[in-house]
């Protein structure tokens, strides 16, 4: 069988243009799958990490995906703020244990900034019940003293390159442009957070009053030109919010997810919305799956591409080779052999092919990965392939192993005359 | 007949018999040391959420009485604190019904309830506290998403939450978590 096998790898190295032509395009197909299959799962990963142990996200009346997209992931926008008073009342109901109310809406930098209590450090989780650790400092004090007081996500510090104790400017909305800026308010960084993997890390964190504060001189939208408050000055005015983007919600029984939830939806006060996360994602996965199976449609036709590419190039080569292919024959080389021969050629071509592919799959990931991360807050990880992934470069290499036994098998059929006598 | 072929005609006769008696046994046979349970189980059988109201009755009310929406409000505060049944305390249960995710790890599902039927979350009043078990599988399960069915095999414990209304519910550890098929017939 070896000498066999070394011939074939000898007769392929001889025709090492087109057949690496066809390894390469083996190659990219796998890459095609292998990292839209990491991505896939990474990104399901990365979501499902983002909050945990909160039971109720509760906002204004608008889609569950759209709620929890913007609440926990800050994409997107509201549709409108709820009073402060319905969060008030909310947290006196008899099941609920806890409330964080959040405002979003300003930015720092195209990084998202999160207005919220200090009790957010103590109930907010992720990833399996996980709190919120400060690698730096401490968060901030939630009171006068500590009104222009900042915590940072740990992308944000370390892609901005700040330290404990820099002063940092908010921006009104959320894009960079100059003129709408807090200018006049700066905020001292207090604390750092250690790193999450999920949307915390690219969010600044400043207090309820701090965004009611550095809004105080706006008026219908815009500043109000002769009305500037200095910071100091600030401090004298009513500085309780009286709306929020969203409020997160824990329930002393989470059994008790449903009336709550119901209690929410038929509020008096005012027409509200509350979102069970775990629900609300999973509705996202059932929109988002349809383009991930047309993205897996497209990708395997990619590959079987590839593949009929190989089995034209090998059939093409066959022509060629009928001199070579009788001349084994004529010493002593059976029928089986010489399917044998091409079977093991395309083989090695697909296989190849399959660990270029993985190989090509590693250095995208490493390169794309910090980009993934800082753009979308989505980390890939550069891992041992998971048993999707086996299955694929499997699947792949069968598919090849099949493919290249069309070639053989006419190779099989050729009659030994065939060869030695060609019509020219 | 013949004499030899006797015990072996006998023998044909009780393999006929064995194979139909085994067909007569009840369909729904336990599986392990877990009973098949259905949700009516969880309420007990003397409570009545109706008696409250019998005065009610006859009463002439419109939609938009403000005194039908405080009836309305009373009933389900009533069903809210629907009691759960003394009796399936550390029962081991079978139970089929559709799953509510609350924490979905890396691994797989770590919380979840347990509702009786689909959509049980959204379009209708929620059920009542006695027909939501809160379940805590003892190994994660994966693969699963909202509002698929499963059966959920575990021990049943009565939980009462120390509020005012006295709401009680049921918490279950899970030793099983299996995709729904139909019981054999």
């Amino acid at each position: 069988m070896t000498p066999l096998f070394s011939l074939a790898l000898r007769s392929a190295w001889n025709r090492r243009g087109t057949l690496s032509l066809v390894a390469a395009s083996i190659a990219l197909a796998t890459l095609l799958l292998l990292s839209f299959e990491r991505m896939r799962a990474d990104v399901r990963e990365s979501f499902s990490q983002a909050v945990s142990g909160t039971d109720l996200i509760v906002g204004a009346r608008t889609g569950p995906v759209q709620l929890m997209l913007y609440a926990v992931f800050r994409v997107g926008g509201a549709t409108n703020n709820i009073r402060m008073s319905s969060v008030q009342t909310l947290s006196e109901h008899r099941a609920v244990a806890w409330v964080v109310p959040i405002s979003l809406g300003d930015s720092h930098r195209g990084f998202p900034v999160l207005g919220t209590t200090p009790g957010y450090f103590q109930h907010f989780l992720y990833a399996d019940r996980q709190p919120l650790a400060l690698a730096q400092g401490q968060p901030f004090r939630g009171d006068l003293d500590g009104l222009y007081e900042t915590v940072l996500g740990a992308e944000v510090a370390q892609r901005l390159g700040y330290r404990l104790g820099q002063r940092i400017t908010l921006s009104h909305g959320s894009g960079a442009a100059p003129g709408m800026e807090h200018g006049d308010k700066p905020f001292t960084v207090t604390g750092i957070l250690a790193r999450t993997g999920t949307p915390v890390d690219r969010t600044v964190h400043v207090s309820l009053q701090a965004i009611q504060a550095i809004h105080l001189d706006w008026v219908g939208g815009a500043p109000v030109r002769g009305l500037a408050i200095p910071a100091e000055r600030a401090r004298q005015f009513d500085l309780e919010p009286t709306e929020v983007t969203a409020a997160l919600v824990g329930l002393k029984n989470r059994a008790a997810v449903f009336a709550v939830q119901r209690h929410v939806a038929t509020f008096s006060d005012e027409p509200l919305l509350a979102v069970l996360p775990g629900v609300a994602l999973d509705e996202l996965w059932e929109v988002v799956g349809v383009g991930e199976r047309a993205l897996l449609g497209m990708s395997a036709m990619v590959g079987f591409v590839s593949l009929a590419g190989l089995v034209a190039v090998v059939l093409a080569g066959l022509n060629e080779r009928r001199r070579e292919l009788a001349v084994l024959r004529a010493v002593g080389a059976g029928p089986r052999h010489v399917l044998l021969l091409l079977a093991s050629e395309g083989a090695l071509v697909t296989l190849l092919g399959v660990a270029l592919g993985s190989l090509l799959t590693l250095v995208f990931i490493a390169a794309a990965g910090s980009w993934m991360q800082t753009r979308f807050g989505i980390t890939l990880q550069l891992s041992a392939p998971s048993g999707t992934q086996w299955l694929v470069l499997a699947s792949v290499l069968l598919a090849g192993l099949l493919a290249s036994l069309v070639p053989a098998l006419r190779a099989y059929r050729l009659s030994l005359a065939d060869g030695l006598s060609p019509r020219i | 007949m013949p004499n030899f072929l006797r015990p072996l005609a006998a023998a044909l006769v009780w393999a006929l018999l064995a194979s139909a008696v085994a067909q007569t046994q009840p369909a729904t046979k336990p599986s392990g040391p877990y009973r098949n349970t259905g949700w009516e189980d969880l309420t007990p059988k003397d409570w009545d959420p109706t008696k409250e109201f019998r005065d009610m009755k006859g009463a002439p009310l419109s939609d938009n009485d403000p005194r039908a929406n405080a009836m309305l409000k009373r009933m389900r505060e009533a069903w809210d604190a629907a009691p759960a049944n003394p009796a399936m305390e550390g029962a081991a249960i079978r139970i089929p019904g559709y799953l509510v995710p609350l924490e979905d790890t890396k691994a797989g599902m770590k919380e979840f309830l347990l509702v009786p039927y689909f959509g049980a979350c959204i379009h209708s009043p929620p059920p009542p506290a006695n027909q939501i078990i809160h379940v805590l599988p003892k190994t994660p399960a994966a693969g699963l998403r909202s509002m698929d069915a499963v059966w959920v095999s575990g021990t049943m414990k009565l939980v009462r939450s120390d509020t005012s209304m006295g709401t009680s519910g049921y918490r279950m550890e899970a030793v099983l978590v299996e995709p729904y098929t139909a019981p054999a017939r």
